[in-house]
């Protein structure tokens, strides 16, 4: 019989022991079937399933088991292990919910070096484009494929290659946006840092289908690695004839540049950027013109997000037939998240368009931590918005997301659980936007600072119900005065937050009580005495003296004094003290 | 570097891209970095050598498991491609031990995420 | 004084390396950045001159990106993550008791100018979150009750 090997693995959060007992059945049923030399029984920290009892892996025929019992050990060793067949009643549907394309190199081959990038494929695309494609074929080969950016606004890339290509100039420039500002999304370093030629591979082929020579990197200095890699990625591809002059024997001339990002999140806006670059202070500009029209240095640009760029070698090199085979009717590919919050696994996912919402929360992220309730998905970042959790079976593509009230953003995907309060969410986000608002134009720059002092006034328990109108009018006026994107979208977490739990914001309001227990102004805590065993902890950690009371009489805490730090909730072992 | 030409693009089948047939690949992005991942690497690479064994280990970008870094990948022939999470420099030793010498998985490191 | 005189031939150096690319002065500024950890001001009054740029130009960049600084750094630069991510997990809970042990508020740097606390946004490591970084070093999953020891150590290390 061939080798085989076991993975075992506890599904449910719950159970911390049963997993040795199993281990336990396996191996002496192996023993007893004389196996322990062919089979391997290896206890793994994940598998892929979640809540679905003991599970095991056979490989390798990669059959999966979940929901095992005790009593079905024997019957699998017997008939699976031994006799090779598969026990139907047991087998479980798994399938993949993953689709790597865009980062199909990162993680697998050495991002240092050129060689496992051409070993990989690398490059093919360029050769292709360069020996057998008009610059037109490109356009034709995108329109075809239906890729949106993935910068955030989803805007046709063939469209905008398409009009940069038709400008009469000759200077012309590709950028590609490494700013990733959306705080807590990192996908973008991730591409940059795993397989920083997949990039530069799209810049060249953008560089050659617009008529340009010059591409410039703008990468955020918070990422000194990718900066770092990218630069190698540069110096290798030059020296290797791939960038520079006679680009692999063509007449196609093409060199590339990194610049660095300042820590301004408005520079990650397309007007900021060019302006950034050319080394000034990145307030944005009406527009239009469009930088395909007038970009930097006044000359046609194209500025594309780092994943789209990505896209482009894998696109040309299966043909855009193929890319648009995957996705929705309006959105093709693949979409990379980074999913964090309270999601068990957080971490970088690559999935089709049109995958729900929950297929990526529960089967990929593996669910909530700690069994709790999902309340929400946000998605977009400070531009974007949240998604309730009765929304989870939603498509995720760039329609449907809009529909809701949030965007498809760069790929920023957090769970939000029952003990996140809405509320101070959006305080959160709109914090960050009066802070980046480069206080260019009157709607953001006052609009984004009056928002943030009604949602302060809330949070700290001296809401009106008429805030919520003041709420949604500053917004509205912000949605449509604003002069760049920033402004335009940094009420949208304002907005869907008021959306969708209005509620909670009454709560806030009416009842002066935040049920998340987040808002400090709004919670109190109380020591529940029938629970209480008056072992004096919470007074002994409790650093204002708040608490007083002895081991006899029990204990209270004194709400005047208490400055709601919650040591004595955490510190309590018989959850005898409350919050709320 | 010598200059690449086209042919030299053409010519490779990328289905048929070997790594050989033992290697070691670590997870190397700002977050592995984070999580100790230079630490790991270093290890292996020193403890490789210390005990003779024979194994080809790289660097790699971002695995997708960004909450149980660091990450290792191993593969041995043999032995179904494994990655490991929440690699110390001890367990980086094991899995040169137990692994890769006595061709034996780890338990309790394997994640076997999609 | 030695660093600074070296910078100060190393500014005519970079000046040179950058003058005929184009919006170079964000990338010079990064440069001065990188060695000192700020922008002094008698090297921005020199790059005025070296670039033939009116000091308000200079001025008025350093000042509208976060990243660039008018005051010296403290030894060591602890930035605490306040990205989406961290504080879902409750970073404000590390930068509260961070603040308690150096008694300093974000922005400040301690009296003896050992150490200098920043809130930034997203270090890009959020599956580890919650994180702070000292100097270079990225601490992740980091829990309230280890920062003490993680502060001690720099200390230390000076002693
Ligand atoms: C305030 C603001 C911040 C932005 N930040 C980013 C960013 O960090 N990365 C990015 O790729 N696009 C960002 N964008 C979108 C860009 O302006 C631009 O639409 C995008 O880079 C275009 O690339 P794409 O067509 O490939 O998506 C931002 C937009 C605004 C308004
Ligand atoms: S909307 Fe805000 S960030 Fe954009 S230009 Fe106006 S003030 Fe500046
Ligand atoms: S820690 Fe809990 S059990 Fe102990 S005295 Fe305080 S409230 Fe009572
Ligand atoms: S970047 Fe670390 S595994 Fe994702
Ligand atoms: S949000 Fe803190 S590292 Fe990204």
């Amino acid at each position: 019989m061939e080798k085989k090997i076991i993975y075992i693995r506890d599904t449910d959060s719950a159970q911390k022991e049963r997993i040795n007992d199993y281990f336990t059945l396996f191996s002496n049923e192996l023993r007893d079937a004389n196996l322990l030399e062919q089979v391997q029984l290896v206890k793994v920290a994940d598998i892929g399933l979640y809540e679905k009892g003991v599970a095991v892996k056979i490989i390798p025929e990669n059959i999966v088991y979940s929901g095992i019992k005790t009593t079905d050990v024997k019957e699998i060793v017997e008939e699976t292990i031994r006799g090779g067949k598969i026990i139907k009643d047991l087998l479980c549907g798994k399938k993949s919910k993953q689709l790597r394309a865009v980062l199909k190199n990162c993680g697998y081959i050495d991002p240092e070096s050129l060689e496992d990038y051409i070993a990989a494929g690398g490059y093919k695309a360029l050769v292709k484009v360069l020996t057998e494609m008009k610059p037109e074929a490109v356009v034709e080969e995108l329109k075809k494929s239906g890729l949106r950016g993935r910068g955030g606004a989803g805007y046709p890339t063939w469209m905008k290659w398409n009009f940069a290509r038709g400008m009469n100039s000759p200077e012309k420039y590709v950028i590609c946006n490494g700013d990733e500002g959306d705080p807590g999304a990192y996908m973008d370093r991730s591409v940059l840092e795993g397989d920083p030629h997949s990039v530069l591979e799209g810049m060249i082929i953008a560089g050659y289908t617009i008529g340009s020579t010059k591409g410039y990197f703008y990468i955020r200095a918070e990422y000194p690695l990718a900066v770092e890699r990218v630069q190698k990625a540069i110096d290798q591809a030059t020296s290797a004839g791939l960038l520079g002059n006679n680009i692999l024997g063509s007449n196609f001339n093409f060199e590339l540049e990194i610049r660095l990002g300042a820590g301004a999140f408005v520079c990650g806006e397309e007007t900021s950027l060019i302006a950034s670059i050319e080394g000034k202070r990145g307030t944005p500009h009406p527009r239009p013109p469009y930088p395909s029209v007038k970009g930097l240095w006044g000359k046609p640009t194209i500025i594309n997000n780092v994943e789209t760029l990505a896209n482009i070698p894998l696109l040309i090199a299966g043909g855009g037939t193929k890319f648009a085979s995957v996705g929705t009717e309006k959105s093709k590919g693949t979409k990379v998240f980074a999913l964090t919050g309270k999601v068990k696994n957080s971490g970088l996912v690559e999935v089709p368009m049109g995958i729900t919402l929950r297929e990526i929360v529960y089967d990929i992220g593996g669910g909530i931590i700690n069994n709790r309730d999902i309340k929400a998905i946000q998605t977009g970042g400070p531009s974007g918005g949240v998604i309730p959790q009765e929304f989870l079976d939603t498509p995720v593509d760039y329609e449907n997301l809009g529909k809701l009230g949030s965007i498809m953003g760069s790929g920023g995907m957090i769970a939000i659980d029952d003990t996140d309060c809405l509320v101070d969410l959006a305080k959160f986000y709109l914090e960050f936007c009066v802070d980046e608002s480069c206080g260019k134009c009157a709607p953001c720059r006052l609009g984004g600072y009056q928002l943030l002092q009604i949602l302060k006034k809330i949070s700290g328990g001296n809401g009106e119900l008429e805030d919520l109108n003041r709420l949604k009018k500053i917004s509205y006026a912000m949605q449509k005065a604003s002069l760049c994107g920033l402004g335009q979208s940094a009420s949208n977490p304002v907005f869907s937050t008021i959306r969708y739990f209005e509620e909670e914001y009454k709560r806030h309001i009416v009842d002066k009580k935040c049920p998340a227990g987040k808002c400090k102004a709004l919670i109190s805590f109380k020591v529940i005495s029938e629970k209480c065993k008056k072992c004096g902890l919470c007074m002994k950690n409790c650093p204002a003296n708040a608490i007083t009371g002895s081991r006899e009489a029990g204990y209270i805490v004194d709400s005047q004094k208490c400055i709601k730090c919650g040591v004595c909730f955490d510190v309590c072992k018989f959850k005898a003290v409350m919050k709320e | 570097m010598k200059k690449i030409t086209k042919e030299d693009i053409e010519k490779v089948d990328p289905s048929k891209k070997d790594l050989g047939k033992n290697w070691i690949k670590v997870g190397m992005s700002t977050c592995g970095v984070a999580a100790g991942a230079d630490e790991v690497y270093a290890a292996l690479i020193d403890e490789a050598k210390k005990r003779n064994i024979e194994i080809d280990i790289r660097k790699c970008g971002c695995q997708g498991a960004c909450s149980v870094e660091p990450l290792v990948e191993v593969n041995v022939e043999g032995l179904p491609k494994v990655l490991y999470g929440r690699v110390t420099k001890d367990v980086a030793v094991t899995i040169l031990e137990r692994h890769v010498r006595n061709k034996k998985l780890l338990h309790d490191y394997i994640f076997e995420i999609n | 004084m030695v660093k600074k005189d070296k910078l100060q031939a190393d500014l005519e150096g970079l000046v040179k390396k950058w003058k005929d690319k184009k919006g170079n002065l964000i990338m010079i500024l990064h440069s001065i950045e990188n060695i000192y950890g700020y922008v002094p001001r008698d090297t921005s009054i020199k790059l005025s001159r070296l670039l033939d740029v009116p000091l308000a130009r200079i001025y008025e960049v350093i000042t509208f990106y976060n990243y660039f600084k008018l005051e010296p750094p403290a030894k060591h630069n602890v930035a605490v993550c306040m990205g989406t991510a961290c504080y879902l997990k409750n970073a404000a809970s590390l930068i509260e008791e961070i603040e308690k042990i150096l008694h300093i508020k974000e922005g400040q740097s301690t009296k003896d100018g050992m150490f200098h606390l920043d809130v930034v946004r997203c270090l890009g490591c959020c599956g580890l979150a919650p994180v702070m970084m000292i100097d270079e070093k990225v601490y992740g999953k980091v829990k309230k009750s280890e920062i003490v020891d993680i502060l001690s150590k720099y200390v230390k290390e000076e002693e």
